[in-house]
């Protein structure tokens, strides 16, 4: 029994390696700020990602060329944003997106550089812990079955050698 | 030809641990490459991460189901009651990796088509086959006789394989939202930062099939064993006890 649990105590750690390091991949890579908890922080030096959409009628500038203007609103809240970065088609009004960029706190514009799709990250991680925990509890449970019955077909002694009809054992 | 079969049996039985091992290595490489190693896609964005899951798991019950089916022919052939527990861990297992191809798919579903289910041509087909591996199950639990129920079992197993066609070709014979197959006689139209964890995750969703079946086939044989035992047991126990 030792044995088993020895291994599956290193599958369960490896596991939640795996788990630590996706989820840094998320917070550095693809977690977003609100625009109301960015309003109310300082300017950042390092870029950072908000979710919001593109308020109606305020798309100016040239956007096949990389440079626009408009207003990014998140339920109530809303900032002005400078986007000059990558020529995207994703940059429309009404549209939901996120943007990467640097916030400055004191002219009140966020300067964006690029975009991202909505990652939809709670998706994947329910489509990725649903899978592991199922396969890896079937998978403990079978063993951890096997391991029962061995030690239960020894507790019984029924390997004992068979007596045969005078009662001589083999 | 059947002591060839056994003898297969007993030796992948034998080195089960190196099935389970290897699994285990594909399996974490395949998870890092497909949570963190592998870009987001152009159009799926993240989404696509899913995909490193649902489509080996869907893979590895249709292969399932072939060893079923396989199985079942054997067992009607032969007789033989190695192959009948392993068709029955057969069964158990690819009812399993079935619901979870289901259940991520449907995941998947939600964000991009905007609905957790559709009356795709696909998707009935794949719960068409949950519902024949549910039939199975139950049929091998109802009936009192073993042997007779493994043989009607074994009979629904091979009229049910006529979903596997259907299931495989779903994709070209009906208008459908599934993708059309990917590898075929024009090449692989997949691009190679998802192909290899796709094909990492797809070999080690089919080893730890191969290692669930070993186990879960000794657990049967286990049990029977122990039955068959303490019964002989019992017996000689009731015969000293009743004896003159």
């Amino acid at each position: 029994m030792t044995g088993l649990y020895t291994r599956w105590a290193m599958i369960l750690g490896a596991t939640l390696l795996l788990a630590s390091l996706t989820y840094q991949h998320y917070q550095q890579h693809l977690s977003t700020l609100s625009v109301g908890t960015l309003l109310g922080s300082p300017s950042a030096t390092q870029p950072v990602r908000i979710q919001g959409m593109v308020k109606s009628g305020t798309l100016k500038g040239d956007v096949e060329h990389g440079q626009a203007t408009f207003e990014f609103v998140d339920g109530s809240a809303g900032l002005f944003v400078e986007y000059q970065g990558p020529s995207l088609e994703n940059i429309r009004e009404l549209k939901t997106l996120v943007l990467i960029g640097r916030w400055d706190s004191q002219a009140q514009i966020f300067r964006a550089q690029d975009t991202a799709l909505i990652h939809n990250f709670g998706f994947v991680a329910a489509a990725y812990l649903i899978s592991v925990i199922a396969l890896g509890w079937m998978v403990f449970a079978m063993s951890q079955r096997v391991m029962v019955l061995f030690k239960e077909i020894k507790e019984s002694k029924l390997y004992e050698p068979e007596a045969d009809s005078l009662g001589h054992k083999e | 030809m059947q002591k060839m079969i056994n003898r297969i049996i007993r030796q992948i039985q034998r080195y089960k641990g190196w099935f389970g091992g290897a699994a285990a290595i594909c399996l974490f490489l395949g998870l890092y490459m497909g949570l963190l190693a592998s870009p987001p896609d152009y159009y799926q964005g993240e989404l696509v991460r899913i995909m490193y899951v649902h489509v080996p798991l869907a893979h590895t019950s249709t292969l399932a189901y072939s060893v079923l089916f396989g199985g079942s022919i054997w067992y009607l052939w032969k007789r033989d009651p190695l192959v009948d527990n392993m068709c029955q861990a057969s069964a158990s297992i690819c009812a399993l990796f079935t619901t979870l191809a289901l259940i991520t798919g449907s995941i998947w579903a939600k964000p991009t088509w905007n609905t957790w289910w559709t009356w795709d041509p696909r998707l009935v087909s794949f719960t068409v086959l949950l519902l024949i591996l549910g039939g199975y199950i139950m049929l091998r639990r109802l009936v009192d006789d073993p042997i007779r129920g493994g043989r009607y079992a074994a009979i629904l197993a091979i009229v049910g394989g006529i979903d596997l066609p259907i299931i495989k070709f779903s994709v070209e014979w009906w208008r459908t939202l599934h993708q059309p197959m990917s590898f075929s006689t024009r090449g692989v139209s997949i691009s190679e930062d998802i192909l290899i964890p796709l094909t990492l995750m797809s070999i080690g969703c089919w080893l730890l099939f191969a290692y669930m079946v070993m186990v879960r086939t000794q657990i049967l044989y286990l049990t029977d064993l122990l039955h068959a035992k303490k019964g002989r047991l019992l017996s000689q126990t009731h015969f000293s006890q009743t004896a003159p």
